[in-house]
């Protein structure tokens, strides 16, 4: 059985009046993401939010669509990678080739777009390229399967990890401006800290 | 370019002047000094030399934040605080750049650094002569001890009443913070259990008011950019007091050549909003960090110095060096809540020195570091020691327990290595300079040193009564790339930062290391930065530059 939370009850936007009015609008919009995307196309955006969902193992639509619509802007941006190792594509032909060697590879495995696989197939799609394990090479040429991998896994990852639904899942305080921390020892936790269940 | 949504766009900044207009600026027709780069080095020789009444210009690529409405409580949405312009990278062990070690703005890395100010402790100015490896630097530990000491007054260094290692012991000018964290207070008793001696980290954050300042609310977001001004910065601190004194700061400009004039620097040329401009200066130092220096230098070659500015050494962009910083995450049976108040409040230097028991040379510092969510997750899927991945059901599981983990992290030296390096590639950037590649592959010392410090990291994780889980690989800071040194055959610089090669011009910050030590460097950064601005105020008045 799928492992519980330990804070049910908790929801961290219940705080969004106590931070600051920047923080605010930083995650007011991640809770109502767009569905229109200026990079990829719808085709690309549904298999993208598929694999995104295996990664991250969640299956909320809101937080799919955030991630889908981050990764989306921060690929089409005309900001830098910070870094890149030589002999990876930059970011707009990583994602367009790792796409597509993703539908690849499930076709060749399983006769199927990545979509239309069962949840385990599109699993093991993704453990193979993980693993830079792939059966198509050919879609691959250009792209290491595990290079596409690592850097789609950070992205999303990043991503999942910042909208406030998650961050209630984990029982993480998140925004404390201006008001901070004043219990921060062990043991001691702020009023409108999320308490654990006690089993 | 620009990136960095919602920001004021004043790009002129002096005594009783913000304004969007390059037509204000203050020393148009020259200066004495032009600073390139506004961080650690730059802000604390701004400051220094604008007071000793010369006439002074930053010129800083990134925006003059306000962390009013600037900075956030959020860990994604901070990364702009990075240098985020792509790099290539290189070499087996290849670093990730951008917010994790770099900045870019007013403040620089001051800005998201978790403020720990250590020193260096004497043996690491002189490694080749002590271990055999490195090389000595051209100056000692008390060379820079004054200097030292006054970074710490003039920014109220917070920190414990006896240190235990090194040539300093304290005290510190402000008192040590306390309460401190509970994942700081697991790792003190942890080490106390293991017989490691333990310090509450020395911070450049306030513990009591200072000049208007507040102390530190335990928000936890450092990393983020400090919205109290509890945190020090260049941007809150040294950089106001600069402009007070006189000095001009003209930020979102992006210096792209160095100019000469025969055998002597003449000034720098700038891009601003698509525009090229020019600063004239008697001197020009270059702050710009050990990837953006380098280039620079390398970019502004020309006829009589076809190698790059300041390079009849070769030696311009070698010898990088990052610290290996290694985190091992351990899940304990109660509550750690490891993103509650100042990200890192204990640490020990226990291990810093060479042990000639162990199968390395030099050493290291281990941090009890607290961690948000975005960093935990991302670090425990996508960059595992072991190379493997975390994902789908077994990364959402880890994450559930995120209250339960408490962190270790290490700041470990990497000896310097000629071919860990900044080059120019063959990719232009959107000033049409050469984009940078930097190469970097750890050397068997430095791989021994690290497994070395994971298995203390776990030591200590167990000796909490936790299980350690996950460890990363990562590294923390950049050194070195444009070393000091006695001989211009093998460096770049004088102890004072004065290029060999040419007199008037200078380089300060983390570039001029000879090597990384095993602790942070900010304190080292700002202390070598106050050497150059006395030996600079007397040369110039003397005119001997």
């Amino acid at each position: 059985m799928a492992k519980q939370r330990r804070y049910p009850d908790y929801d961290v936007w219940k705080e969004n009046d106590k931070w600051d009015d920047h923080t605010r609008k930083i995650v007011v919009k991640r809770k109502a993401a767009q569905v229109e995307h200026q990079f990829f196309d719808p085709n690309q955006a549904l298999l993208l939010q598929a694999i995104v969902s295996q990664l991250v193992n969640d299956y909320r639509l809101e937080v799919l669509t955030f991630i889908v619509q981050h990764l989306d802007e921060s690929v089409a941006s005309p900001i830098g990678e910070a870094q890149r190792k030589v002999g990876v594509p930059p970011k707009q032909e990583l994602y367009r080739q790792g796409l597509a060697g993703v539908d690849a590879e499930s076709r060749k495995r399983y006769k199927s777009g990545f979509l239309s696989l069962k949840q385990e197939e599109q699993k093991a799609v993704l453990e193979a390229v993980s693993q830079g394990e792939i059966l198509d090479r050919q879609a691959w040429e250009q792209l290491s399967p595990v290079d596409f991998f690592k850097r789609l896994l950070y992205d999303a990852v990043s991503a999942y990890y910042s909208h406030p639904l998650v961050w209630s899942d984990i029982g993480y305080g998140g925004p404390a401006y201006p008001r901070g921390y004043v219990r921060v020892e062990k043991g001691l936790t702020d009023p409108w800290e999320a308490k654990a269940n006690e089993p | 370019m620009n990136h960095e949504e919602g920001v004021k766009r004043h790009c002129v900044h002096h005594a009783g002047v913000r304004s969007a207009s390059m037509k204000d600026r203050k020393y148009a027709e020259g200066a004495d000094v032009c600073i390139v780069g506004a961080g650690a080095a730059g802000g604390v020789l701004a400051y220094e030399l604008a007071k000793a009444g010369l006439r002074v210009v930053v010129i800083e690529a990134g925006p003059f934040w306000d962390p009013q409405t600037d900075f956030a409580s959020d860990e994604l949405a901070m990364r702009r605080l990075g240098w985020q312009e792509t790099r290539l990278v290189d070499g087996k062990d290849p670093l990730r750049l951008g917010h994790n070690n770099s900045g870019r703005g007013v403040g620089g890395g001051t800005v998201h650094f978790t403020g720990v100010f250590l020193r260096f402790h004497e043996s690491d100015f002189c490694t080749k002569t002590l271990d055999g490896v490195g090389e000595d630097w051209p100056i000692r530990y008390q060379d820079l001890a004054r200097y030292y000491d006054k970074i710490e007054r003039e920014i109220a260094v917070s920190g414990p009443a006896y240190f235990p290692w090194g040539a300093f012991h304290g005290p510190y000018p402000y008192p040590v913070r306390e309460p401190i964290s509970a994942n700081s207070q697991l790792f003190r008793e942890a080490c106390e259990k293991l017989g490691i001696e333990s310090v509450v980290a020395p911070l450049a954050i306030l513990s009591a008011p200072f000049e208007g300042r507040p102390p530190c609310i335990n928000r936890g977001f450092c990393n983020q950019g400090c919205m109290p001004n509890a945190k020090y910065s260049g941007l809150i601190h040294h950089i106001p007091k600069a402009i007070a004194e006189g000095a001009e700061v003209l930020s979102d400009c992006m210096v792209t050549e160095i100019r000469m004039n025969g055998d002597r620097v003449s000034g720098v040329v700038f891009s601003h909003g698509g525009q090229s401009y020019e600063q004239r200066a008697r001197v020009v130092i270059l702050a710009g960090y050990v990837i953006e220096t380098p280039r620079l230098l390398l970019a502004s070659a020309n006829s009589r110095f076809p190698d790059g500015l300041a390079n009849s050494s070769g030696w311009v962009g070698k010898g990088i060096m990052p610290h290996s910083s290694h985190d091992v995450y351990g899940r304990l049976t109660d509550e750690v809540r490891l993103y509650k108040g100042t990200p890192v409040m204990a640490l020990t230097q226990h291990f810093y020195e060479t042990d000639p028991n162990r199968d390395f040379a030099r050493g290291y510092t281990l941090i009890a570091h607290g961690a948000r969510p975005v960093a935990m997750a991302a670090a425990i899927a996508a960059e595992r020691e072991d190379g493997s991945f975390l994902w789908g059901e077994k990364l959402r599981e880890s994450m559930l327990d995120y209250n339960l983990y408490a962190r270790v992290t290490l700041v470990g030296e990497v000896l310097p290595h000629p071919d860990n390096a900044v080059t120019l590639s063959d990719l232009k950037d959107e000033y049409g300079l050469p984009i940078p590649k930097v190469t970097f592959s750890y050397q068997e010392n430095d791989r021994r040193l690290i497994k070395h410090a994971i298995e203390q990291m776990k030591r200590i994780v167990e000796a909490m009564g936790g299980t350690p889980e996950h460890v990363v690989s990562d590294t923390a800071h950049l050194m070195g790339g444009c070393r000091m040194g006695k001989d211009p055959r093998s460096s770049v610089v004088n102890e004072y930062g004065q290029t060999h090669d040419i007199p008037n011009l200078f380089i300060a910050g983390a570039s001029t290391f000879v090597t990384s030590g095993g602790g942070n460097p900010t304190n080292t950064v700002m202390a070598l930065a106050a050497r150059t601005a006395d030996k600079l105020v007397e040369a110039m008045s003397r005119r001997d530059v």
